[in-house]
């Protein structure tokens, strides 16, 4: 296996029995459940390599089978020290599963881990492409607002609805096109992982993702502020 | 070491339930009275003692001003929160309540969790009584929309009722692990938990893995203010608009009326569940008597607007979940209300399918609370419930708007952390504020608590404190802060806005457990005086048998064992006293064997007399 796990990197001693432990949930000697290490790393968590493309059922298995041996209830009668290390772990469980389970859930968590989330001032600017429709559908939200606060009923207000429904369509469309993006980029994105792991190639396709990223919550961003003015 | 129950709080009635050990099937613990369900009233007498259950429901109507019920509806929250609730409900709220309400009983004030922990407590009790023996730990079941203010303040109840609150159980989950026990079902369920006083639909999942069963919660959603308490003020405001337009009275300035109007009104909305048309009856003070028939019909339309209000947190609930109505494999029906008609005909429309409703409504919580206490005593047995928070985590951030850490329907136990550091130079605190809720705005949301972070005064943006949020399998919140410049451990303080901090509960801790002892120890000692003195009159009868011959070292045996019962019986020791019972009745056992066999013969000899 290619892709690193920071948990494999993360040596210390079981708090229990001292024997070495390698950041596995219990301790191989003893079987005492184990504290998080620093920076875990959600798909080593669930013994999956860094890959964006991942069987839901079997995640959802490894999803399973792992709360059945870090959930709260089974550390109720231990020490109070097992119950803790229980609920950071399971937590963490819970976490690591929200976040791994969609496609856009790991892109955004792959990128938050390795600190290639830029987010910045890009997040109000439209793409550049975007720009004439965005400049488009925003006269039309004004044209609505205005309407409903001269008393416009539905009949007058209809032709705009229309030409707001029409761009949420249209901006909807998008957004799938951007999914579609992100759907394939992953699949380069495994593709590196399963060959050379190149660090430069990797860090290409980041900077790639977060772009996309951005592309798409600007979007979103539309799409729900459409979705909310005509719903009003 | 102690038993653990299951125990379900609710707003009308509370249960207790346990697993019984050979049947592996949970069961209601029945009371005094011999019902499962103790009313959740509870009264101050006039000596200062306190009165739980059905007594004190009796003394609703006359004792109102000492008695108080649905107190449910006032925990974890703060006086403003309720100002509504006391248009229709005979709260006395005392005016010092702050953060966290008082009510006035009698000459006495009390907060809503110490109330709680004295039904908790009666709960107790009926389980030691039934088992012989101390119950220490509870499961405790909460609506699932409960927030965290809501919650800490039932665990706080249980602590102050002597009880380790091992969990809190959402009401709809319990419900789920009952029916899910009673026939093995697979698949999406809704559960529709429509109560006294709270409303709550969950979505689970329910999976066969190697292991077990999974109960997997994937959405919940509800309103905390909806329940058959609001069908009942319905049917109230009608009545006593009625009975001011044609009898010029007004019920308000007395409160024994309106109570005796309310247990009249909820009766008749309990017939209006089987009949088509009932007859309301109400004899007024002056003896004037205000009758009324109302059809079911009539009765449907009054209440529709209650009923409908469940749908909006049904609908959320399936879009957060992203399923359509007709997915669901199961609907099940839980809550008292749920018995109304129109409320069944409401859910099978929605869902499209006949809601299960086999088991008792109003026990299947109660039951499901046993189920996990069960598996939380003798670990995961074969059972494994994930339940969610129902309610988003957030912080507020700059212009007092809220930013998302955890969202709602998260798995818990979830967590999230977060990183602060300082805006100014020589800052020496970070304040933070945690909200609940999914509003944008901080001041729409529910606050839970406001706490500092200490930092050491350097220039802006050089502290960096990493602040890990944690909710519990419970649903509570626990906070931690680590500066990461020296790796210590942060002390915060967290100041709940709506609950009682940790030095009032010690407090009240200190006097409720001394009072539980108390009173576990008194109850035991007038049983086992009971018990003595049943065996001392059996001694004597037996030693004064005219027939039976006993010996001088015999009789001086039973002399002595009977003296020492009696002094034990004068010490008050019940432990001592059923060492002495038992003593006694070794020594009389030869004595009484005898008794039997001469009487036995002598039977015989009759009935041989008789054949001749």
């Amino acid at each position: 296996m290619t892709a690193s796990s920071t948990m494999s990197k993360a040596s210390a001693a079981c708090w229990s029995c001292g024997a070495a432990t390698s950041g596995a949930h219990f301790c191989a000697k003893c079987g005492k459940i184990q504290p998080l290490p620093k920076g875990t790393d959600y798909f080593a968590f669930f013994g999956l390599p860094q890959k964006l493309r991942v069987d839901s059922a079997d995640l959802e298995k490894r999803f399973h089978s792992l709360s059945w041996k870090l959930h709260p209830d089974n550390f109720v009668r231990t020490s109070e020290n097992e119950r803790e290390l229980s609920l950071a772990r399971s937590s963490e469980l819970n976490d690591a599963f929200r976040a791994l389970s969609t496609p856009l859930g790991r892109v955004e968590y792959l990128l938050a881990h390795n600190r290639m989330r830029k987010e910045g001032q890009k997040k109000q600017q439209a793409p550049p492409e975007l720009l004439e429709e965005v400049f488009e559908l925003n006269e039309s939200l004004d044209e609505l607002r205005e309407a409903r606060q001269a008393g416009g009923d539905a009949a007058s207000t209809a032709k705009v609805r229309m030409k707001l429904q029409a761009a949420e369509k249209n901006f909807t469309e998008r957004l799938e096109e951007v999914d579609a993006q992100l759907d394939s980029i992953s699949a380069e994105w495994d593709a590196v992982i399963d060959a050379d792991n190149n660090e430069a190639t990797r860090k290409a396709l980041m900077d790639r993702m977060n772009e996309i990223l951005n592309r798409r919550s600007y979007i979103r961003n539309l799409v729900n502020k459409v979705a909310a003015e005509l719903a009003a | 070491m102690g038993r653990t129950v299951g125990i379900d709080l609710g707003t009308t009635y509370s249960l207790v339930a346990y697993v019984d050990k050979e049947t592996k099937q949970p069961k209601c613990i029945p009371g005094p009275y011999g019902s499962a369900l103790c009313p959740s009233v509870v009264s101050l007498d006039a000596d200062g003692s306190i009165i739980v259950g059905e007594p004190a429901r009796r003394r609703l109507l006359t004792q109102p001003e000492r008695t108080i019920y649905s107190v449910k509806r006032l925990m974890g929250r703060g006086p403003a929160d309720v100002a509504g609730e006391l248009k229709i409900f005979p709260f006395r709220i005392d005016p010092g309540s702050e953060s966290v309400i008082r009510v006035r009983l009698g000459d006495r004030v009390f907060t809503p969790p110490e109330i709680s922990a004295f039904i908790l407590r009666e709960l107790k009790s009926w389980a030691e009584q039934y088992f012989g023996e101390t119950v220490d730990k509870a499961v405790i079941t909460v609506p699932a929309y409960f927030n965290d203010a809501q919650r800490q303040a039932t665990k706080d109840a249980g602590r102050l009722a002597g009880l380790e609150v091992l969990r809190l159980v959402n009401e709809p989950t319990a419900a789920a692990l009952a029916y899910g026990l009673h026939e093995a079902q697979r698949g999406l369920v809704a559960v529709y938990d429509f109560g006294g006083g709270t409303f709550d639909i969950s979505v689970l999942k329910l999976i066969s893995t190697d292991q077990g069963d999974i109960y997997q919660v994937l959405s919940t959603s509800g309103d905390t203010h909806l329940g058959g308490d609001d069908i009942d003020n319905e049917l109230q405001r009608v009545a006593r608009e009625e009975m001011r337009a044609q009898f010029g009275v007004d019920l308000s300035a007395d409160p024994s009326a309106v109570q005796e109007l309310r247990k009249a009104l909820i009766a008749a909305k309990h017939e209006l569940s089987q009949a088509k048309e009932i007859t309301i009856r109400f004899p007024l003070s002056d003896g004037r008597i205000y009758t009324r028939i109302m059809k079911r019909q009539e009765f449907e339309r009054l209440i529709a607007p209650v009923v409908e209000r469940t749908m909006g947190p049904v609908k959320q609930a399936l879009a957060d979940a992203h399923m359509a109505p007709n997915r669901m494999e199961e609907v099940v029906l839980v809550g008292g209300s749920t018995r109304v008609p129109l409320v069944r005909q409401v859910v099978e429309e929605y869902f499209g399918r006949k809601p299960h409703a086999e088991l008792n409504p109003d026990e299947v919580v109660a039951l499901g609370a046993a189920v996990q206490a069960n598996i939380l005593e003798t670990g995961v047995a074969g059972m494994l419930l994930l339940d969610v928070t129902p309610l988003s985590l957030g912080i507020e951030t700059m212009g007092g708007v809220v930013a998302k850490i955890i969202p709602r329907n998260s798995t818990i136990p979830a967590s999230a952390q977060e990183m602060f550091t300082t805006g100014v130079d020589k800052q020496t605190g970070i304040d933070i504020h945690v909200l609940q809720g999914e509003r944008e705005l901080a001041k729409d949301c529910r606050s839970l608590a406001r706490f500092q972070l200490k930092v050491p005064p350097g220039p802006a943006g050089l502290a960096r404190v990493e602040v890990k949020f944690l909710i519990d399998a419970s649903g509570i919140l626990q906070v931690a802060a680590r500066d990461l410049r020296s790796g210590l451990q942060n002390a915060i303080e967290v100041q709940p806005s709506y609950g009682l901090g940790d030095t009032e509960i010690e407090k009240m801790l200190e006097e409720s457990i001394e009072y539980a002892e108390q009173d576990f120890a008194e109850r035991q000692r007038i049983e086992a005086v009971t018990e003595a003195e049943t065996i001392l009159r059996a001694t004597e009868k037996t030693l004064a048998h005219p027939e039976v011959e006993i010996d001088t070292t015999e009789r001086r045996a039973i002399e002595a064992a009977k003296a020492a019962l009696q002094e034990a019986i004068a010490g008050r020791d019940y432990k001592l006293i059923r060492a002495r019972v038992d003593e006694l009745n070794s020594v009389t056992t030869p004595l009484a064997e005898r008794i039997m066999n001469h009487a036995l013969a002598t039977a015989l000899e009759g009935k041989n007399l008789d054949n001749e």
